[in-house]
């Protein structure tokens, strides 16, 4: 089995002190999905975007679907990688003035030369995939959270990648618009994609995730099989967690 | 709304109770039935407009060549009809409607329409740009200054924003250093000293050192325009495109710009409507667009003292112009919001 993220003593400081990460080690494999949990500012959102060089570490070593990614970031070597890692985003993020066709087929028709009648065929299909077939001609701003979500999620697929980022994906929705997304991420996860999720649904955790990540102020708590880590949590932090969000 | 109308009628009795105030009412009243009256009487009976009606080709077109006068009317009727079609466009049923980019296509060809109908060749006998004028003129100045202004006020914004200090610098130091200028400066600048420091074979033609002139001010105000535009755009749009792959120059052009540029088409409209306002100075250096027309028509012993009638009758023409210019920006804004920002509860 291949890597998609190995990841050793990487450290990212914010602003001279803020240590957003602190000595991460971390190797995520092909096929895998990895729930990242933990308290705000614990460094969630700063350790993933390492993993497509939103943020640059400071020190550390990173590896991404076989790139190295060094702490002098090399824009070439990061856009080789972002080629290949999708990001899905809390507020998803959508271009607004593009139509969701538009938004889908942009990166594959600019960045993978893809033609453009290729790149609207597939866009077609990931949208079927997603639910939202007949959105294909309307604007961002037209549609529910969850439907602009699902477009997000098809707009990272476009470029067929090894490995998807998702930022707390469904933080922002509506919850009975939640469901909607979660049951594409699990359609996903069951077509062997290989996903790093940070989120704070527990069920989705625990249905989906191989593993669970715990953090808290930038540091590696827990990281064990998702059986365990909801059953008998070794550290006392993440027992503590668990607690709060089950109230 | 009712709560408002008694208060209303309170204030009108105490007004009527105060004779001084009722006096002051009635000497008001009976100065703008004066003024009023005596403007009616003026354009009706006073008003002599034959310095208007017997010069219309010469406000159109002003000295062109009279044999070959149908060059620039053809072209202010392309212009026309132009502005007829896309202001018309909302009015027309969906299949019919032509696409937004092909008229945009369509007015970006006018300019070069223009300029080959005007200076003549493929064909047409040359006229020198000397006997350019009129309206032709002031639309011909407008168009092209706006045209050069707006891709370089857009670099400048972009420059001013880059992350490379010197062209950041550079870009705010022009930017800074024309708006600190006016304008008439940069004309003189660009009609009479230019030409001194260049060598005499180089006889730049007026009418394109006045485009140059108007470009390379107004690319300063377009900058600040667009710059507000950017700032607009929130952070995670550029983030976004970034993770899907997309190259700095990418993402500029196909995901930052349209947003921007969207934002700032009120300010851009501003704009442009002052630039055509703007080309009145080149009067003041010798063309004889609109106003030089009219300075020279007055000069003409024939059409002495008739400085109101052409005012008025040039203040019309403007004020045609700006409001087709302004009213096909906020039919362009219209577009952009029901595109983008408009939800749609579907
Ligand atoms: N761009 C930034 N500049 C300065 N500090 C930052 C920046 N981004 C994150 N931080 C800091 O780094 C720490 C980790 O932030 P991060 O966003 O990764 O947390 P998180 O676990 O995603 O939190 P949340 O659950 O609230 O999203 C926080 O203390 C935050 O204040
Ligand atoms: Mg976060």
């Amino acid at each position: 089995m291949t890597i998609a993220v190995r990841a050793e003593s990487i450290t990212k400081t914010f602003n001279g002190t803020q240590k957003a990460l602190d000595q991460v080690n971390l190797s995520v494999n092909h096929g895998e999905v990895l729930v990242v949990m933990g308290p705000s500012g614990s460094g969630k959102s700063t350790l993933i975007r390492t993993f497509n060089g939103l943020e640059a570490i400071d020190a550390g070593q990173l590896e991404i679907v076989g790139i190295p990614l060094d702490t002098d970031q090399d824009e070439r070597q990061i856009r080789r990688i972002r080629r290949r890692v999708g990001m899905v985003f809390q507020q998803f993020n959508l271009f607004p003035h593009l139509s969701i066709l538009d938004n889908i087929t942009l990166a594959p028709i600019r960045v993978k030369k893809v033609s453009k009648a290729n790149a609207e065929q597939r866009a077609h299909g990931l949208l079927a995939q997603m639910g939202i077939a007949d959105q294909a001609m309307k604007y961002p701003a037209e549609l529910s959270g969850g439907q602009q979500q699902r477009v997000a999620i098809a707009r990272a697929l476009a470029m067929d990648p090894e490995l998807m980022l998702f930022d707390e994906p469904t933080s922002a929705l509506d919850p009975e618009r939640v469901k909607e997304v979660l049951d594409a991420m699990r359609r996903l996860a069951a077509d062997g994609m290989t996903m790093i999720v940070v989120t704070h649904e527990l069920g989705f955790a625990r249905e989906v995730a191989d593993r669970v990540l715990f953090m808290d102020a930038g540091r590696v708590v827990e990281l064990t099989d998702s059986t365990t880590f909801f059953t008998q949590a070794k550290e006392e932090r993440s027992r503590r967690f668990l607690n709060q969000m089950a109230h | 709304m009712s709560g408002s109308r008694p208060a209303y009628r309170k204030r009108l009795l105490q007004a009527r109770r105060h004779p001084l105030q009722t006096v002051l009412s009635l000497v008001i009243l009976a100065l703008i039935a004066w003024i009023v009256w005596s403007t009616a009487a003026w354009l009706v009976v006073g008003a002599d407009w034959s310095v208007v009606t017997e010069n219309l080709p010469l406000f159109a077109v002003g000295s062109y060549p009279e044999h070959e006068r149908w060059r620039p009317l053809l072209w202010l009727f392309l212009l026309c009809l132009m502005t007829a079609t896309t202001l018309l466009q909302p009015l027309i049923s969906r299949p019919w409607r032509i696409h937004g980019l092909a008229l945009s296509w369509a007015w970006l060809a006018m300019l070069p329409i223009g300029l080959l109908l005007l200076a003549g060749g493929a064909g047409l006998p040359m006229v020198s740009s000397r006997d350019w004028g009129g309206l032709t003129l002031t639309v011909l100045l407008t168009g092209f200054s706006g045209l050069l202004a707006l891709p370089l006020g857009i670099l400048l914004a972009l420059g001013r924003r880059s992350n490379l200090t010197l062209p950041r610098h550079l870009c705010r130091l022009y930017i800074d250093g024309l708006r600190a200028v006016p304008l008439i400066a940069v004309l003189f600048f660009g009609q009479l000293l230019l030409p001194l420091f260049l060598p005499v074979e180089i006889e730049i033609n007026r009418v394109l050192r006045a485009v140059v002139a108007f470009a390379l001010f107004a690319a300063a105000y377009v900058a600040e325009d667009v710059r507000g535009g950017l700032q607009a755009i929130p952070g995670t749009q550029r983030e976004a495109a970034a993770a899907l792959g997309l190259g700095p120059w990418q993402i500029q052009r196909l995901v930052i710009l349209p947003q921007a540029l969207r934002v700032a088409v009120p300010a851009l409209t501003n704009q442009a409507i002052g630039l055509l306002q703007n080309t009145s100075l080149m009067a003041i250096l010798g063309l004889v667009e609109l106003l030089g027309i009219s300075r020279s028509l007055l000069a003409n012993p024939a059409y002495i003292g008739r400085h109101l009638e052409t005012y008025i009758w040039l203040a019309g023409l403007y004020w045609l112009v700006c409001t087709a210019m302004a009213l096909m920006a906020r039919q362009l804004e219209r577009q952009g919001k029901s595109s983008a920002t408009e939800a749609i509860p579907s």
